[in-house]
């Protein structure tokens, strides 16, 4: 588990950790027990599904940093990777006890998608998502190089020829907003799953493949040009201007692909069992979207800030039904196995 | 981009000033490097409040410190007691750990230093003036291309497979099809995992590596009293300053061979997802092919040595031109670098040049300078790293076994990992008893899983033409010389043979 415990307070700690040993373990037993009801009484734990050191690890320390102000504990993030976050929710849900003080930080539409693909060893309603953390769009994107300017040559090049397409991996929102796209305007493409954004980006760069779908703020790079969003709205139109809505642009009638979606998730018994505790989580959780700390840790990241969207678990309950339709709706093309 | 040689100069002078911090770096990457599961990656996870504390510029010298030492370290415990720290140094054993079983440790640990060395120093130089251009070829090597590379490597198990055959062509296919288990790169259907998760994202590499090689390793071992010969022994309690000098000069004398085997390394570097294993296994097949002497490979040859130490060094400053120049990380703790970085608002990309060029040429300066530190600091510690051989085999084995079984288990945390390598260890142990080659079976679960993705992304690009291996240019010519390298050796070894036959009767006319 990491401690995601600040340095300053660390430093603190070292410093005066000699001085006040004595006096604190004395101190802190009669407080302990006069607070013995109170919730939080330890670090609430975070399993992470994914590496540690990747966005959602970054994503966390700017969140838990400043929640932990609020809850008045640590959060220690546990990181379990693999099989593109199965393990993690396996993990969670056949390790993790329903008290409230285990929570799973993971990215809902990638992760969503999975359960579509294969389902888990674990009920599906038996884990819910209750805050939303940032929303960042699907988007179509482009090596500056590209002989591709904007969305309409690559549709028009589409329906010439099959254009490779450069993505995370084929059950990904992203992918499923290139599928989308394909089937509303009639052109070919051919989902290449290149493993990972980095090799995303890498394949786009090479010029490996024509182009590449991933999370808009994983393309925020000089020598890329992103040319879609699958928004309402583009976030950034000073970093993203030859980007157009594909809502817009195309008339497809969906809500916004949201390809980047990290939530936190809690088993449903713990909230049956301590609904008490849930509500604290809540209340507290929604006071960080508002302080300044957040912003300055999130910028300090150097992600956008405008991808930072508070959701509560009626929002995340709405998305991860859409992400999950429109999953069955290509599962073929994603399992590769004809529909039955 | 261009080369502002002042700049290059301020930025030596500097750099060699942070000595403070490229020294404590070094030491902690040598250590990280030799034991397994650890990493330069993984490190600078742990370690990240602390270099959150620094300045950037400190905090980029100090990662690429320790980087560049890790890969070093790696090669350490390989030769010593046959445990490769990554897979990078999987290579390194074949030809360093029999140098150490015929007591002449403290030769192969100067040689792997001297090649890790000047390997890296070498290609270091190269990737700062050459930036621009070598960064080209990353444009170039695609799935199709890589195929071909990968079976440079995979065509080692051949070579091994010559002694024996039919031992050798079992190995290797078991080693592929282990690489094989875990969910398929486009449909993510699982494939032999026995519904274990753990499997699901292929077989760990740290966990087969440290079983195959170092659990089986420590099980053959506990049945003599030594690792060493007797030879070995009566050697190893005789050395002393000579036997490191000596090590110095033996690797010296192939300046050549560490300079081709280690742009190999950086060549393979640059290329997004390809890595220190795959270079260090093709450095060392094609060092083999245009040996002399082919033969000695795998009894503690020189060659074999310095080839995959120096490609393996090669490597690093490729990895570092691919995120640099086009901003996407050629390796794992690039990309890590590269999320630091971003923590201090450094965004690492073509941009940094122009915004920070001191941090962007820094990274190469800083990995030149830790490699001329490096040199001076480790190479008086070969003498007393090698005292380690000498260890009875009664204290050696339980000391390998609970190492590499922590290093199994650290890369992911997974209880299950240990299992993995001890279940490996049985495999390897059974395999050295019954005359299959070890590293065979490493080979083919290294190599394998990295030639089905590039397969099965190359199919998928041609909609299923399995003709796409041959429509590159690039393409053939390395499948030409992929030919030539595999069917020349064995004409050349013909030819010897025919030449040694007809000059036998010769001597007895005599």
């Amino acid at each position: 588990m990491t401690d995601y415990e600040n340095d300053v307070s660390r430093r603190l700690f070292l410093k005066g950790a000699g001085a006040t040993a004595g006096a604190g373990a004395l101190s802190m037993l009669p407080i302990q027990m006069a607070f013995a009801a109170a919730f939080p009484e330890q670090n609430i734990q975070v399993f992470v599904p994914t590496r540690a050191g990747g966005g959602a690890d970054r994503n966390l320390r700017a969140f838990t940093g400043v929640w932990k102000k609020y809850v008045k504990q640590n959060f220690e993030a546990g990181f379990y990777p693999g099989a593109a976050g199965r393990v993690g929710y396996e993990t969670y849900m056949g390790k993790a006890k329903a008290d409230c003080y285990n929570l799973i930080f993971g990215n809902m539409g990638p992760e969503v998608l999975n359960w579509v693909v294969k389902k888990p060893t674990f009920p599906l309603d038996s884990y819910f998502y209750f805050a939303q953390v940032d929303a960042d769009p699907a988007c179509v994107f482009v090596s500056s190089k590209s002989k591709f300017k904007h969305i309409d040559d690559i549709i028009a090049e589409g329906k010439k020829r099959t254009l490779t397409v450069g993505t995370s991996r084929l059950a990904h929102p992203a992918s499923l907003g290139a599928l989308v796209l394909a089937q509303k305007t009639g052109a070919r493409f051919n989902l290449i799953p290149l493993s990972g954004g980095r090799n995303t980006r890498g394949g786009v760069t090479t010029g490996e493949v024509d182009f590449g779908v991933l999370p808009a703020s994983s393309v925020l790079r000089k020598k890329i040009k992103v040319l879609a969003l699958f928004d309402d709205k583009n976030p950034l139109p000073k970093r993203m201007p030859d980007a157009v809505l594909t809502n817009d642009h195309f008339k497809l009638g969906l809500p916004p692909l949201i390809a980047g979606a990290r939530a936190f998730g809690i088993k449903k018994e713990a909230v049956e069992k301590y609904p008490e505790r849930f509500k604290v989580l809540t209340d507290t959780l929604q006071k960080v979207y508002t302080d300044p700390a957040y912003k300055k840790a999130v910028v300090k990241t150097k992600a956008p800030w405008e991808f930072i969207k508070y959701g509560n678990a009626e929002d995340c309950a709405k998305y991860v039904k859409y992400v999950t339709d429109l999953g069955q709706d290509y599962r073929s093309l994603l399992t590769g196995k004809k529909k039955t | 981009m261009e080369i502002d040689w002042g700049l290059f100069g301020e930025l030596f002078a500097r750099t060699f000033s942070f000595w403070w911090v490229i020294l404590p770096a070094i030491l902690l990457g040598l250590i990280v490097g030799a034991i397994p599961g650890f990493s330069a990656a993984n490190t600078i996870i742990i370690l990240l409040p602390m270099t959150l504390a620094m300045e950037p510029e400190i905090g980029l010298i100090f990662m690429v410190a320790l980087y560049a030492s890790s890969r070093m370290g790696a090669g350490i415990p390989a030769i010593l007691v046959n445990i490769p720290g990554t897979a990078g140094a999987a290579a390194t054993p074949l030809d360093g750990y029999p140098m150490t079983k015929q007591g002449r440790a403290q030769q192969a640990l100067a040689i792997s230093f001297v090649a890790s060395v000047f390997g890296g120093l070498l290609t270091t130089l190269i990737a700062l003036v050459a930036m621009p251009w070598l960064s080209q070829v990353a444009y170039h090597l695609h799935s199709v291309e890589m195929i071909v590379i990968m079976l440079f490597g995979i065509s080692l198990i051949a070579t091994i497979a010559a002694k024996d055959t039919l031992k050798g062509l079992i190995a290797g296919f078991f080693g592929l099809m282990i690489g094989y288990i875990g969910a398929d790169v486009v449909y993510e259907t699982p494939r032999g995992t026995f519904g274990f998760l753990e499997l699901y994202d292929k077989v760990p590499l740290i966990p087969a590596l440290v079983g195959l090689f170092a659990v089986s390793e420590a099980f053959a071992v506990i049945e003599g009293e030594s690792i060493l010969t007797k030879r070995g022994m009566a050697a190893m309690q005789k050395a002393g300053w000579k036997e490191t000098w000596e090590g110095v000069t033996m690797a010296m004398s192939r300046w050549w061979h560490i300079i081709w085997t280690s742009i190999i390394g950086l060549v393979i570097g640059i290329v997004p997802g390809a890595g220190a294993a795959i270079a260090s296994f093709v450095a060392y097949q094609q060092s083999k092919t245009f040996s002399k002497t082919p033969e000695l490979y795998g009894t503690g040859h020189l060659d074999g040595l310095v080839a995959p130490e120096s490609a393996n060094n090669g490597v690093t400053s490729g990895t570092l031109i691919p995120l640099l120049v086009i901003g996407v990380p050629g390796g794992a703790t690039a990309a890590i670098m590269a999320v630091v970085l971003q923590y201090h608002g450094v965004t690492v990309g073509p941009d940094l040049f122009e915004n920070q060029p001191e941090l962007a040429f820094g990274a190469f300066t800083a990995m030149a300078v830790t490699y001329a530190i490096m040199i001076l600091t480790v190479l008086p510690l070969a003498r007393y790293m090698s005292k380690i051989t000498v260890v009875s085999t009664t204290y050696m084995a339980p000391i390998i076994i609970s190492f590499t079984l922590v290093g199994a288990f650290v890369p992911r945390a997974y209880v299950f990992d240990m299992y993995l390598a001890l279940a490996f260890g049985v495999i390897g142990y059974v395999a050295r008893k019954t005359g299959y080659h070890v590293a065979a079976i490493l080979i083919g679960v290294i190599l394998g899983p990295l030639l089905e993705n590039y397969f099965l992304r190359a199919l998928r690009i041609s909609e299923g033409d399995v003709l796409v291996i041959f429509s590159s240019g690039i393409g053939n010519i390395l499948w030409i010389l992929l030919i030539i390298s595999l069917f020349v050796p064995m004409y050349l070894d013909k030819r010897r043979q025919r030449q040694r036959e007809q000059a036998l009767p010769t001597t007895t006319d005599c």
